[in-house]
């Protein structure tokens, strides 16, 4: 039995819970409230005027000028998510974080065997939540992960639902397939061109059609409709290799200087390069984000030649990108994303020169530095820029967490 | 709303077998008791581990705290301006 516990309307019910003045009221999660950005979270009270995360705040505020918008604290809500996954461990080690505000925890090998006792062990996860951090939870619990996760969907917000294989084939037959897990818009269209409508049609089409049409992923989907799901729980400690990383900023105020604009890549790289050789990785596709004021968004990249994790050999590939693909109107998001990553080897390789043997030297350096002092204590001087102020990068605190 | 201050505050603390726990603090001389602290969590800054609190004061202000032990020094980082703030 599996169970996924996916936190209410985290980041907001977190600062509701620490202060007194934010319960009841309609709260909004965001970067720094007097500047411009997107809702990052929004609590349920400000949900019933329609307020969802990712919208952006002058629409916010247009439709809830009396909410409360604080600024965000990415460091507390992954602390109190470690903390959480502390807790989880009390039922069972088989602990999963599947992202800051949800995990899925394996009660096989512990005793609970049946989807009764599976739901007992979710409501008492969901009142020690409640008692200990004064959050709500919602808990989705079934015979596999997919259906724990959409257990939890129909839970939300608050509850327990528990659903046996049969259970979910009632539940969700038919909804459209929209609702189930993995299906995005995109898929959805091509679905409902095979007069693919909901989930029970998904679950009745014929194997040969869907591998047809979507070729390995299309008896997966139909498994999936089905309930069916083979997906090992991953605990905590054994971790899941990265696939990318990468950093994104919303300037605060739309920007044409090129220098700052090159400033800010500047210090995506660097934040990228710094969490690739923190986490032991080296990479070779460097892809650049860029939105526009009109909100276009283009993402361009390129592979380069070698593996690294070096933040000039970064920036030098998202500078080249941006100025082929920046169309001189004003920036309102630039994002640094480094992927196809591979472990980073023992020994570094091509250092033929004694020059590049004091770069590394200087570089293992800076990093020491800021190990010990923090990610603001040594800034390259190009990035600095009164825009925006740097800030402690949490890297995936998550992944080397030792309970 | 929030007012982002990062002071530095005089502390009356009790160590516990848990940690540090903030009793009572004095700012902008005033003396707030600590009726309730709703919350924690930890920031690594560099080597250090930093040690925040959310505390809940008498007349419904509320702070956020930190205590830094390279030093040891507290910190208030924000306060609730509601009652808080004069």
């Amino acid at each position: 039995m599996f169970l996924l516990v996916d936190m209410d309307a985290f980041f907001a019910s977190v600062e509701q819970a620490h202060h007194p003045a934010l319960r009841g009221v309609p709260l909004v999660v965001c970067g720094d409230p007097e500047r411009r950005g997107v809702v990052t979270a929004a609590s349920y009270e400000a949900r019933a005027y329609g307020l969802r995360a990712g919208m952006p705040l002058p629409q916010a505020r247009r439709l809830c000028p009396h909410a409360r918008y604080v600024e965000g604290n990415p460091e507390k809500y992954v602390s109190v998510s470690l903390a959480l996954l502390d807790l989880y461990t009390r039922w069972t080690p088989l602990v999963e974080p599947f992202s800051v505000d949800e995990a899925f925890l394996g009660l096989r090998g512990v005793g609970v065997e049946t989807l009764e006792r599976a739901r007992d062990v979710a409501l008492e996860v969901q009142a020690e939540v409640r008692a200990r951090f004064s959050l709500g939870a919602s808990v989705g619990v079934g015979p596999n992960k997919l259906i724990a996760k959409m257990a939890a969907g129909l839970a939300k917000p608050g509850r327990v639902v528990a659903l046996s294989q049969e259970g979910f084939r009632d539940a969700f037959a038919p909804r459209p397939v929209r609702e189930l897990w993995g299906v995005g818009e995109k898929l959805e269209g091509r679905l409902k061109e095979l007069g693919i409508v909901s989930v029970g049609d998904l679950a009745r089409a014929p194997a040969g059609l869907l591998a047809d049409v979507f070729g390995v992923l299309g008896p997966q989907l139909r498994a999936a409709a089905r309930g069916e799901d083979r997906t090992p729980l991953v605990p905590y400690y054994q971790g899941v290799p990265a696939k990318s990383m990468g950093h994104e900023v919303t300037l605060p105020h739309d920007c044409r200087d090129p220098a700052t604009l090159e400033g800010v890549l500047l210090r995506l790289s660097d934040q990228v390069a710094r969490r690739l050789r923190q986490e032991g990785y080296v990479g070779r596709v460097v892809a650049l984000k860029l939105r526009d004021s009109r909100f276009t968004t283009r993402i361009r990249q390129r592979a380069l030649d070698r593996f690294t994790d070096e933040e000039d050999v970064v920036f030098r590939v998202a500078r080249a990108l941006f100025s082929s693909w920046w169309n001189r109107k004003p920036v309102r998001l630039l994002g640094v994303t480094v992927s196809m990553l591979s472990p980073r080897p023992r020994a570094p390789q091509g250092l033929a020169f004694p020059s590049e043997r004091r770069t590394l030297q200087l570089r293992g350096q800076l990093d020491a530095l800021r190990d010990r002092f923090g990610e603001a204590s040594l800034v390259r001087a190009a990035a600095l820029h009164p825009l925006e102020r740097p800030r402690h990068v949490p890297f995936h605190a998550l992944r080397h967490r030792r309970i | 709303m929030f007012e982002t201050l990062n002071d530095a505050i005089d502390v009356l603390s009790i160590c516990t077998a848990s940690g540090v726990e903030p009793l009572r603090f004095r700012w902008r001389g005033t003396v707030y008791r600590v009726v309730k602290v709703s919350g924690r969590w930890h920031q690594r800054e560099g080597s250090s581990l930093l040690h925040h609190f959310s505390v809940e004061c008498a007349g419904g202000d509320s702070f956020e705290l930190c205590h830094d032990p390279r030093g040891p020094r507290w910190t208030l980082n924000r306060a609730w301006v509601g009652a808080a703030g004069r």
